[in-house]
C-alpha cells in the first residue's frame, strides 16, 4: 500500500463523512420544514398569535313605547393573574374587597387549573372607592389588576325582576355544551328573559389578533387587524310591556302578595307583570353571594316566586264564566234557564253555601251576583267532560306558553285525574260541585286567568301571551317579529254577548259584585273571585277588561290572603283601568308625543306627559341607546 | 466563505433586529471587518511563519487559559471570558487554533507507532492539557470538540480509520438508542456505510457492525433496568420535549422556529420566532434557527451546502497540500469546523443533546468568528504556499 493510496482513502474518508453529515442534516431539514411544516407553523402561531376577547354589549330591553328599560352601564371587575399574585397578599386583598379571602383563593385556584397567565375575574362590580384604594396599592398587589365590563342597569321604575331575570357567571358544564359561545367568567341568562333569549341578548363575541413575544407582552395588532373578528352586540328586544303600566302596577301591589297580569285582548301582549314580593334585580346579576341566596330562598314570603306565572290557586266565581260559555254553547240548557236561590245547596247530604240568598236566578244575574247555587246546579247538569273540554279551550291545565320560561300548568282535573287520586268509582258527583265554583282541586295562575279575560273580552280568540313584541338584531339590521298565536274558542255570538254583558253588569249595574271596579269615562266589565284557603285568609281575584266595547286591555289580579272582600284590591285594578286604557271618547294630552303615537293606549304616566322614572335610584334621562331607534 | 459572513452578519442583524439588541449587529459588523483584515495578513504571511510560532503560540495560549480560570469573568455559569472595556475575549477560542498548530507541528516529523508510546502520550497530551483547563471553566461544548477533532486528526495521521470507527460507532449507537429508534437506525445504517467504504477485512467489520448493534440494544436494555428519576434525567438530557419549560425550551422553539420556516420562509425580518424572542439570544448559539425560520428550506439548505463546500474543499486542501505540517493543520481546521457545525446545527435541530457550540462565520461572538476567520486565513495561507516543503 503506498503512501500516496493511503493519503487518498483518507481523504476520500472526509469527504464520505463530510457528506454523510449534511446528507443526515438535510433529511431533517426535510422533515422539520417539508414533512412537519404545517404542524410546526401552527405551533408557531399559537407561540406568537393571542386572541383578545371582545365581549358583546348584552342587548337593550325596551318596552313597547320604545322606552329603555334594561339598559348597560360599565362595571369595574377585579382580576387577578395568578402566575402574578403572591399568594400571601390574599388575605389583604380580601379584606380590601370586603369578601371571604376563601372566595377569592377558590377563583384562583380554579385559573391556575386552566391558565396561569389568564386573569380571572374574583370581583365583579367593585365601587369606585374600592378601586381608587387597589390602584393606590398595586405595588403591594401584583397580578391584580381591573377590568371595565358592563352590568345592566334598570333606569324605570318597572322593576319586574321576575320578568327580565337576572345572569350568572356560565358554569363549566354550559361551557363544554356550548366552548364557542361561552368561556369562563362570562355571563349568561339565568332567569325570565335574560334566560329565555339568551340567544338573542348575548351577542357575538369578537376577537382581536395581537402578536406577543415570548415574555407575552403584546407587539401590536396581527395583520393590521384585518383577521380580526368584529363583536356584534346583542339583539335588542322591544316588549309589548308597557312600562308606565307595569311600575303603577307594581307601585300599588308594593306591600302586598300577589300578582297581576295585563294582557292585549286582540295580540296576547302581555301589557303588564308583576309578581309580589320580588326582589332588587342590581343585587344579582353577576356572582350572588351565598348569603343573599340564602336570604332570599329562605324568605317565607318567597320573593324568587313568580306568583304571576307559578302560583296554582282555584280561581274561584271567576271560573264561573267558562262553566256558562259550556251550558250555553252545548245547549245544556236553554240562555232562559234559571235556578231559585235559596242560600244553600243540598247534594247528598252534604249542603253547600251561598253567600247570599239570590232568590230567581239566570245566567246575567248568577254572574253579576256571583250565585253559588245557580253553578252547583248547572255543572250536575254539563258534567265533568264538557267542563273539563271547555276549560282545556280556555287556556286551564296547561302551559300558557309564554315567552319566560317559569311557567305551571296548573291543573284542570278530569275523570281520569280523579280515578288516579281517589281511585276508579271511589269519587261521587259531589267533587263537581266544588269546581262548579272555583274551588277544590282546580288551580290556576294569574296568567292562565288573564289570557282567559283577554279570550271572553274578544269573544272567542285566546292568544298566547307573549312579552316580546320583535327583536332588533344587530348583526342583520333586521327585526324579528314574536308572531300571534291564536286559538279560536268556538262559541255562538249569543253565548258571548250574555257572557260579556253579565260581566258587564258585575261591575256598572246595582247588585253587581264589584261596583268599586267602575272607572269613570271608561266602560270595565269584570268577575270577583275568592280562592278558598284553608291556612289562614281567602285569596281575592279579579279579573276583567275594558272598554267593553272595544276591549284594549285585560287583566287578572290576585291578592293573596286578603280575605273574602274585594274592597282591598279595587283600588289597584281601578288605577290599571283609568292608567292603561285611553278615556273615551278622549284623548290623553300625552297623545301626540313621539312613537306612542302608534299606540292609543297610554299609562297614567305617559298621558300624564311625564317620564316613567320617578324612582330614587334613577334619572329621568335614559341613556342615549334608548332614543337610538327614534332617529 | 465571504457568502457565510455576509449571511452570519444578516441573520445576526433579523436576530437582533427590534430585540433592543442592536449593539449586537453593530459589533458583529466591526468583528467581521477586523475578521476580515486578520484573514488577509495571515493569508499574506510568510510559509514558515505558522510552523515556527506554533510551539510559542499555543504557549502563551495555555497560560491565558490558567489565566482566565484565576482573574476571567463569569457568564452564564462559565468562567471563560476577559473583559477589555465593552469587549470580552474567549480565549478557548483562540487556543483551538494554537493547539491545532502544535499538535501539526508535533506530528510533522513523527510517525505515529505503536511502539512509540512516549509520542503518543505527547500527542494526546498536546490536546488534553488545554481540554483539562477547559473542561474546569466548564465549557463542555469547547471540550467535546477538542476531543472530536483530536479523533479525526489522529486519523488523518496515520491511526487505522477503523480502529477509530470501532470506538466511535458503539458510543454513537448507545446515545442514539436513548434518543429516538429513527436515530439508532442512522447511526446503524452509518456505521454500515463507512465499513463498507473501507473495505476492510470482513471478519472485522461484522464484528464491529455487530457490536455497534449489540451496545446499542443492551444500553436500551440497561436503561429500562433504570430507576424512573435516573431515566427522566437522561432523557431530559436527550430528549428536551420531556421537559418544554425548562432545558427542553430552547430546542422546542428552535425546532418550531425552522419547521414553520417551511420551503421559502417567512421572508427576511418576518421570522415570528426570531423577531418576538421566542428563541433566547437566538443571535448566538441558535443563529441557524434564523435564515432557516425567515428564508425557509431554501435558506437552511445553502447555509449547509456553503459550509459543506468549504470543508470539503479543505479536505481537498489537505490531502494536496506537499508539506505535512501544512496537511494537518489544514484537516484539523476542516475537523473543528466540521464538530462545530455537526453539534450546532444537529443541536437546534433536536438531533444532538444542546452543548453551547457557536455556528461558525454565522453565530454572534468575537472570538469565534474571529477565530474563524483566522482559520479560514490559515486555509488561505496553506493554499498560497501548497507546493512548498
Amino acid at each position: 500500500m503506498t503512501d500516496l493510496n493511503l493519503l487518498a482513502r483518507r481523504r476520500n474518508f472526509f469527504y464520505v463523512f463530510v457528506v454523510l453529515v449534511a446528507l443526515v442534516y438535510i433529511f431533517r431539514l426535510i422533515q422539520l420544514q417539508v414533512v412537519y411544516e404545517d404542524d410546526y407553523g401552527k405551533r408557531s402561531d399559537e407561540n406568537s398569535l393571542r386572541a383578545v376577547v371582545r365581549n358583546p354589549l348584552r342587548g337593550y330591553i325596551y318596552d313597547r313605547n320604545r322606552r329603555l328599560i334594561v339598559d348597560n352601564r360599565p362595571s369595574y371587575t377585579v382580576t387577578v393573574t395568578p402566575a402574578e399574585f403572591d399568594p400571601s397578599r390574599l388575605k389583604y386583598l380580601a379584606d380590601i374587597l370586603n369578601v371571604d379571602s376563601a372566595v377569592i383563593a377558590a377563583r384562583i385556584q380554579k385559573g391556575l387549573s386552566s391558565n396561569r397567565f389568564t386573569p380571572v375575574r374574583v370581583m365583579r362590580d367593585v365601587d369606585f372607592p374600592t378601586l381608587a384604594f387597589l390602584e393606590e396599592h398595586r405595588d403591594r398587589l401584583p397580578g391584580v389588576e381591573y377590568l371595565v365590563e358592563s352590568k345592566r342597569f334598570y333606569p324605570t321604575n318597572a322593576h319586574a325582576a321576575h320578568l327580565f331575570g337576572y345572569t350568572t357567571e356560565v358554569s363549566d358544564a354550559q361551557i363544554q355544551a356550548m366552548p364557542d359561545e361561552y368561556k369562563s367568567g362570562d355571563l349568561i341568562g339565568a332567569a325570565g328573559l335574560e334566560s329565555n333569549y339568551e340567544r338573542f341578548l348575548r351577542g357575538k363575541k369578537g376577537y382581536s389578533f395581537i402578536t406577543v413575544n415570548a415574555r407575552g407582552e403584546s407587539q401590536g395588532q396581527y395583520n393590521n387587524g384585518l383577521s380580526d373578528i368584529a363583536v356584534t352586540e346583542g339583539d335588542d328586544l322591544y316588549l309589548n310591556l308597557d312600562a308606565g303600566l307595569q311600575a303603577v302596577a307594581e307601585s300599588l301591589m308594593a306591600d302586598k302578595r300577589g300578582a297581576v297580569v295585563a294582557v292585549d285582548p286582540s295580540t296576547g301582549g302581555v301589557l303588564a307583570i308583576v309578581s309580589k314580593p320580588d326582589y332588587d334585580l342590581t343585587l344579582l346579576g353577576g356572582v350572588t353571594p351565598a348569603d343573599l341566596w340564602a336570604k332570599l330562598n329562605n324568605d317565607p314570603a318567597k320573593p324568587l316566586f313568580n306568583r304571576a306565572t307559578m302560583t296554582r290557586y282555584p280561581p274561584g266565581s271567576t271560573i264561573k264564566m267558562m262553566l256558562a260559555t259550556a251550558a250555553l254553547e252545548d245547549n245544556v240548557v236553554s240562555p232562559s234557564w234559571g235556578v231559585n236561590c235559596t242560600g244553600v245547596f243540598q247534594f247528598g247530604n252534604r249542603l253547600f253555601k251561598d253567600l247570599h240568598v239570590h232568590g230567581p236566578t239566570g245566567f246575567m244575574e248568577s254572574i253579576q251576583r256571583s250565585c253559588n247555587v245557580f253553578y252547583y246546579q248547572l255543572m250536575l247538569k254539563v258534567g265533568l267532560e264538557r267542563w273539563n273540554r271547555y276549560g282545556k279551550e280556555f287556556g286551564f291545565g296547561s302551559p300558557t306558553g309564554i315567552d319566560i320560561l317559569e311557567e305551571n300548568s296548573g291543573l284542570l282535573p278530569s275523570s281520569q285525574y280523579f280515578d288516579r287520586v281517589y281511585g276508579k268509582g271511589r269519587w261521587t258527583q259531589g267533587y263537581l260541585v266544588s269546581l262548579a265554583i272555583g274551588q277544590g282541586e282546580l288551580g290556576v295562575s294569574p296568567l292562565q286567568m288573564a289570557c282567559y279575560a283577554a279570550a271572553i273580552a274578544n269573544r272567542g280568540y285566546w292568544h298566547t301571551p307573549k312579552v316580546v313584541g320583535k327583536i332588533r338584531v344587530k348583526e342583520s339590521g333586521t327585526w324579528i317579529d314574536n308572531q300571534v298565536e291564536t286559538r279560536r274558542i268556538e262559541a255562538g255570538d249569543n253565548v258571548w254577548r250574555i257572557i260579556r254583558e253579565s260581566m258587564d253588569r258585575c261591575v256598572n249595574s246595582p247588585g253587581g259584585t264589584a261596583p268599586q271596579a267602575a272607572v269613570p269615562g271608561i266602560r270595565v266589565a269584570g268577575k270577583t273571585g275568592t280562592a278558598q284557603n284553608s291556612k289562614i285568609k281567602d285569596h281575592a281575584w279579579f279579573i276583567g277588561f275594558a272598554p267593553v266595547d272595544d276591549p284594549q286591555i285585560a287583566i287578572a289580579v290576585l291578592v293573596e290572603n286578603s280575605g273574602v272582600a274585594l274592597y282591598r284590591k279595587v283600588p289597584d285594578r281601578e288605577d290599571h283601568a283609568a292608567g292603561g286604557v285611553r278615556p273615551a271618547g278622549g284623548r290623553g294630552p300625552g297623545h301626540l308625543r313621539g312613537g306612542g303615537l302608534r299606540w292609543n293606549r297610554r299609562s297614567i304616566i305617559s298621558a300624564r306627559g311625564s317620564t316613567v322614572s320617578t324612582g330614587p335610584r334613577g334619572s329621568t334621562r335614559s341613556s342615549p341607546a334608548a332614543w337610538r331607534s327614534w332617529s | 466563505m465571504a457568502l457565510l459572513v455576509l449571511i452570519g452578519i444578516a441573520s445576526v442583524y433579523s436576530a437582533t433586529y427590534d430585540a433592543g439588541a442592536s449593539q449586537y449587529f453593530n459589533r458583529q459588523v466591526i468583528w467581521a471587518g477586523a475578521g476580515f483584515l486578520l484573514m488577509i495578513a495571515i493569508w499574506l504571511l510568510p510559509f514558515r511563519t505558522l510552523q515556527m510560532i506554533s510551539y510559542p503560540a499555543y504557549a502563551v495560549s495555555i497560560v491565558m487559559l490558567i489565566a482566565v480560570l484565576v482573574a476571567g469573568k463569569t457568564v452564564a455559569g462559565t468562567k471563560s471570558w476577559f473583559g477589555f472595556g465593552g469587549f470580552g475575549l474567549q480565549p478557548s477560542e483562540f487556543v483551538k487554533i494554537t493547539t491545532l498548530m502544535a499538535l501539526a507541528s508535533y506530528l510533522s516529523y513523527r510517525q505515529l507507532d505503536r511502539d512509540r508510546l512516549g509520542e503518543i502520550a505527547a500527542t494526546f497530551g498536546i490536546v488534553l492539557l488545554p481540554f483539562g483547563l477547559i473542561v474546569l471553566q466548564p465549557d463542555m461544548g469547547t471540550a467535546v470538540i477538542f476531543l472530536g477533532a483530536l479523533f479525526l486528526i489522529l486519523t488523518w495521521a496515520g491511526a487505522p480509520v477503523f480502529l477509530l470507527l470501532a470506538v466511535v460507532a458503539p458510543a454513537a449507537a448507545a446515545v442514539a438508542t436513548l434518543f429516538n429508534t429513527t436515530a439508532f437506525v442512522i447511526v446503524i445504517t452509518a456505521t454500515l456505510a463507512l465499513l463498507f467504504i473501507m473495505r476492510t477485512n470482513r471478519l472485522l467489520s461484522s464484528m464491529v457492525f455487530s457490536l455497534t448493534v449489540l451496545v446499542g440494544v443492551s444500553v436500551q436494555y440497561l436503561f429500562n433496568q433504570l430507576a424512573p428519576y435516573q431515566q427522566k434525567r437522561i432523557l431530559t438530557f436527550l430528549n428536551p420535549d420531556a421537559d418544554p419549560l425548562g432545558a427542553g425550551y430552547n430546542v422546542i422553539q428552535s425546532k418550531i422556529a425552522i419547521g414553520s420556516g417551511g420551503i421559502f420562509g417567512k421572508g427576511f425580518l418576518h421570522g415570528t420566532q426570531t423577531q418576538l424572542n421566542f428563541l433566547p439570544a437566538q443571535w448566538t448559539d441558535f443563529i441557524y434557527c434564523v435564515p432557516s425560520e425567515e428564508f425557509g428550506f431554501a435558506g437552511a439548505l445553502l447555509v449547509l451546502a456553503l459550509l459543506t463546500a468549504l470543508l470539503l474543499r479543505g479536505v481537498q486542501l489537505a490531502s494536496m497540500v506537499k508539506s505535512r505540517f501544512s496537511s494537518l493543520l489544514a484537516i484539523g481546521i476542516v475537523s473543528v469546523l466540521t464538530i462545530h457545525v455537526i453539534i450546532n446545527i444537529g443541536m437546534v435541530m433536536g438531533i444532538m443533546p444542546v452543548i453551547g457550540v457557536p455556528l461558525p462565520f454565522l453565530s454572534y461572538g468575537g472570538s469565534s468568528l474571529l477565530t474563524s476567520m483566522i482559520m479560514a486565513g490559515i486555509l488561505l495561507n496553506l493554499h498560497r504556499n501548497r507546493k512548498e516543503y
